[in-house]
């Protein structure tokens, strides 16, 4: 009996054994802008500005950003970029044959790429927004940029005149074996661009909003509408509840 | 013998009359009385015996869900994905919610499926007479998993398609026929539209159709014989002056409301995931699936759905290594029936060839085929419970206390398989999961041995229970 | 074992509360599942209002344009066509298009010519025959011709099942078909481009 109890105690952490951890560049933390409207909005500008001459978004309709608080004049006037109908999806002219001739891989349609991003090491707001934030200058690259999040990745850093030019510096040091270790430590700011730090990164956490807004845009009704039908439901669970302890007082 | 329709006095309301009309004709009122309304089923079901009637709720919402999705699917290589992502999720009025009904609903139907499992192995459900039930419950089983199969193949996401290629190179295992087995399932050299198109056909109509027959075999059979309960007790041994068990109840208004109380706490559990985590962090709707299939590159991260997974493991779990001890395994069994049991002599030799066979197998074949082998007979082994359960009672209740510590480290040998079926495999997990693998067979294969050992305490006559 | 027969109240009242409430929770879902079969956004797209360019219109021609997957024609009429409309008004079976097919007549082209007061000669309707949907032929020219009277002033002839329609579009007496073919919603965005699908009161 008690040789059992062992072996369950055993099996039991037996998956602490069996745990390793996730390798990769630690992700920060995206702040959350998808109720922000006034910084959707700003993440859509940078994102049809920025974005959508290689990416295409082409799950998502111009229209659907009256969902965000413009108007369709507004879309059609600001926004209207690649086509000139404001019901039309956001489609590029760019095939997927060119881009990966250009850049070496196609740029990724870009409609849900804040759900595809996400893994154990964080959501895929957290990834984006990290990732918009460690380019570097690499000249060993053919765009002269890599990136720590996705390390030689086709993209250039399109954002290098807003957060400026930064270097990877790395420190090497002695690990426990005595190996060298060539480790990075942190980024050096070599040419300033037009945003500080802070400016930046908040410009960074509005287009990710977008992104994330954009992956799904019924989420708000989603979450809002949950919350009436969980409260519905609860109620129904309890007249139910109480029906069925009506009929059965009377079995003995 | 001559048509009777029986009369009811002129001013019988016209509902009455009209049903009497169709009674003369199809057997409704008797079919509603046999089926629930007058069907007596013990009184002492507890919380393990809502599966039942919520996994055939989840399959109605299935079929329901399914038939809106189609209405706007696209089952096209160069359409699919977009017909998900930009037709159904934003396009259609509503669209969204009817998709996270569908993706929330697979994964509650193995929720439940399990669940409803584990109910039949406590109270041993499957013992005679009900076999037959359970030998249909497996067959469901095995189309649930066929269609969950199928059915992820359709989002044309990362996942679906390299999920759809690793599972049917399986088939590729089998010697001999295995290469040109799996080009004739795909209809290509690699997973494509020839392959999608067929598993939507198989999705669609194909498997729902068997699904629906082995679902009224399953009642059907189950009416038959009548219920089990928690005690084990065959309450039909104790019969009122009413001709019904003094155990039972009749199903309406009793089971009506009462299943109708579990329907809704289950609706309450479901509709929290659909509004707030549809995707369940990632093992609902898996985060590669919102990447469009590409057949030049497979994601790092590759592992089948989470309810697939203890099978996975195992499948994993056979190297060449792990075959030397299946070997040692082989031939501890057979001696173990040779020595230990009364067979007749004939059996003891046919055991006895099927080993050596086995034993030649597993020097020849692949470690490959072998864990596809095994992954089957994992889940094909379900079949046979209800002859390799020798315990003389039925119910956990009433067995030796230890029986418990049994039936729960089978369920965390289980658990743990799944859980390494998520991982990516390192030689400790691997390890881990050969040693879960024995644990899983040791369970069923060894059962004629130890369900009957130990102290049984004593079945009452009738059935334990609390007024509510 | 006994089983009480009389419901008692506060059963009843349960179970009344418990078949609202559930009732509610099934319309709820029902009706979410029926809007699925609403038009969807790419269908609402598609149907966008349409640029016709008719700078190349020639009087007496005509040209097709296609709006919500129907076509909608745009006939740049001749004075002798203009003419006629009065004298086959004793002719149509409505006149002054009392009568709606699928589209309300909009309220600038409530006259005998059945259009803008502001560019009269041209004719902007949706060409399906207002009987069973097929597209009529356009047959101009007046004068005798086989399927069409002697008196024939031009207009229209719907292959199918013979009804014809004079050079405003509204159908003949006698005809199976019951109305005069639909006006679409329509403005001049110049003298040369008409946006068809909208007019000043919104999008049709």
């Amino acid at each position: 009996m008690n040789l059992l109890k062992k072996l369950i105690a055993l099996l039991t952490l037996l998956p602490a054994l069996a745990l390793a951890s996730e390798e990769g560049y630690p992700l920060d933390h995206a702040p959350e802008r998808t109720k922000d409207l006034a910084a959707v909005q700003h993440g859509a500008k940078l994102f049809v500005n920025y974005c959508l001459n290689c990416h295409s978004a082409s799950s998502m309709r111009y229209n659907r950003l009256r969902d965000i608080g413009l108007t369709e004049d507004q879309i059609k006037a600001n926004l209207l970029f690649t086509t000139d109908k404001v019901g039309g999806l956001m489609t590029v002219a760019m095939t997927p044959k060119d881009g990966k001739e250009w850049f070496g891989a196609a740029p990724p349609d870009l409609s849900v790429i804040a759900r595809a991003k996400s893994s154990e090491s964080g959501t895929g707001p957290d990834w984006l927004y990290t990732y918009m934030r460690t380019f570097y200058k690499d000249d060993s690259r053919p765009t002269g940029w890599n990136n720590m999040v996705f390390p030689n990745v086709g993209m250039p850093h399109v954002f290098w005149e807003l957060q400026g030019t930064q270097n990877a510096v790395y420190t090497d040091e002695k690990d426990a074996e005595g190996k060298v270790e060539h480790k990075f430590d942190h980024f050096e700011m070599i040419k300033a661009g037009k945003l500080s730090k802070l400016e930046y990164d908040t410009s960074v956490a509005d287009l990710v909003g977008y992104l994330e807004w954009m992956g799904e845009p019924t989420q708000g009704l989603r979450h809002q509408l949950g919350g009436w039908v969980l409260m519905f439901l609860g109620v129904l669970v309890f007249l139910t509840w109480r029906l069925n302890a009506s009929y059965w007082k009377e079995i003995k | 013998m001559a048509f009777v329709e029986k009369k009811l006095p002129a001013d019988a309301p016209i509902a009455a009359k009209a049903l009497n009309w169709v009674d003369s004709r199809f057997p409704l009122t008797k079919l509603w009385n046999d089926q629930w309304g007058q069907y007596y089923a013990p009184k002492n079901f507890n919380f393990w015996y809502i599966f039942g009637s919520l996994a055939m709720l989840v399959l109605v919402l299935q079929i329901v869900t399914g038939i809106f999705l189609v209405m706007h699917y696209k089952p096209d290589a160069t359409l699919a994905f977009a017909s998900v992502e930009t037709t159904i999720m934003r396009d259609v009025p509503w669209g969204w919610l009817v998709r996270y009904m569908h993706s929330t609903g697979a994964s509650a139907f193995f929720i439940i499926i399990y669940l409803h499992m584990t109910r039949g192995l406590m109270y041993g459900s499957y013992r005679k007479p009900r076999e037959l039930i359970w030998l249909f419950g497996v067959g469901i089983f095995l189309c649930l998993m066929g269609e969950a199969f199928f059915g992820y193949l359709l989002p044309w996401g990362q996942m679906s398609y390299w999920g759809a290629q690793v599972i049917v190179n399986l088939f590729g295992a089998i010697p001999f026929i295995g290469p040109d087995l799996s080009l004739w399932i795909r209809g290509d050299y690699v997973v494509s539209d020839a392959t999608l198109n067929r598993f939507f056909s198989f999705h669609v109509i194909a498997i729902p159709l068997v699904l629906l027959g082995l679902v009224a075999a399953h009642l059907i059979a189950l009416h038959e014989v009548g219920s089990s309960n928690p005690d084990g007790i065959e309450v039909k041994d104790h019969l009122g002056p009413d001709g019904h068990p003094l155990d039972s109840i009749p199903s309406h208004p009793y089971y009506s409301v009462h299943d109708i109380f579990g329907v809704t706490v289950f609706l309450l559990v479901f509709s929290a995931i659909i509004f707030f985590a549809p995707e369940m962090g990632g093992y609902f709707l898996e985060y590669n699936n919102f990447i469009p299939a590409d057949s030049l590159k497979t994601p790092p991260h590759i592992a089948p759905v989470w309810y697939f997974t203890p099978y996975y493991s195992i499948l994993r779990a056979t190297t060449s290594q792990f075959v030397y001890a299946l070997m040692a395994g082989v031939v501890a069994y057979v001696g173990l029936i040779v020595f230990k049991t009364k067979l007749s002599s004939l059996i003891k030799t046919a055991v006895m060839v099927g080993g050596a066979v086995a034993l030649v197998a597993l020097d020849v074949f692949e470690a490959k085929f072998f864990g596809v082998v095994l992954m089957g007979v994992s889940v094909m082994i379900l079949a046979a419970l209800p002859w390799l359960d020798q315990s003389p009672v039925k119910s956990i209740r009433y067995r030796p206390s230890w029986h418990k510590l049994v039936y729960i480290v089978f369920g965390i040998a289980f658990l743990i398989l799944g859980y390494l079926g998520i991982k990516p495999p390192t030689d400790a997990r691997t390890q881990v999961a050969q040693v879960c693998t024995f644990i899983y067979f040791g369970f069923f294969m060894l059962m004629p041995w130890w369900s009957a050992m130990g102290t049984f305490k004593p079945v009452p006559t009738r059935v334990t229970f609390h007024a509510h | 074992m006994s089983i009480e027969k009389q419901v008692d109240p506060g059963r009843r009242g349960l179970l009344v509360a418990t078949c609202a409430a559930g009732g509610v929770a099934g319309l709820a879902t029902a009706g979410a599942f029926v809007s699925t079969f609403q038009p969807s956004e790419r269908a609402k797209a598609a149907g966008a209002p349409v640029e016709a360019d008719i700078s190349d219109l020639k009087p007496g021609s005509m040209k097709i344009f296609e709006w919500r997957g129907k076509p909608v024609w745009v006939l740049k009429r001749t004075p002798e066509m203009m003419a006629s409309l009065a004298k086959t008004e004793s002719e149509v079976a409505d006149p002054n298009s009392e009568k709606t097919y699928q589209m309300p007549l909009p309220e600038y082209c409530k006259n005998q010519h059945r259009s803008r007061e502001e560019h009269k000669d041209f004719l902007v309707v949706v060409g399906i025959c207002s009987h069973l949907g097929c597209s009529p032929g356009q047959k101009f020219q007046a004068g005798a011709q086989p399927s069409l009277p002697d008196n024939w002033q031009g207009g229209f002839l719907c292959p199918c099942h013979g009804s014809t329609f004079d050079l405003a579009a509204r159908v003949f007496k006698n005809k199976p078909a019951p109305d005069n073919l639909d006006v679409p919603p329509h403005m001049y965005l110049s003298d040369t481009k008409i946006l068809i699908g909208k007019d000043e009161k919104g999008e049709a």
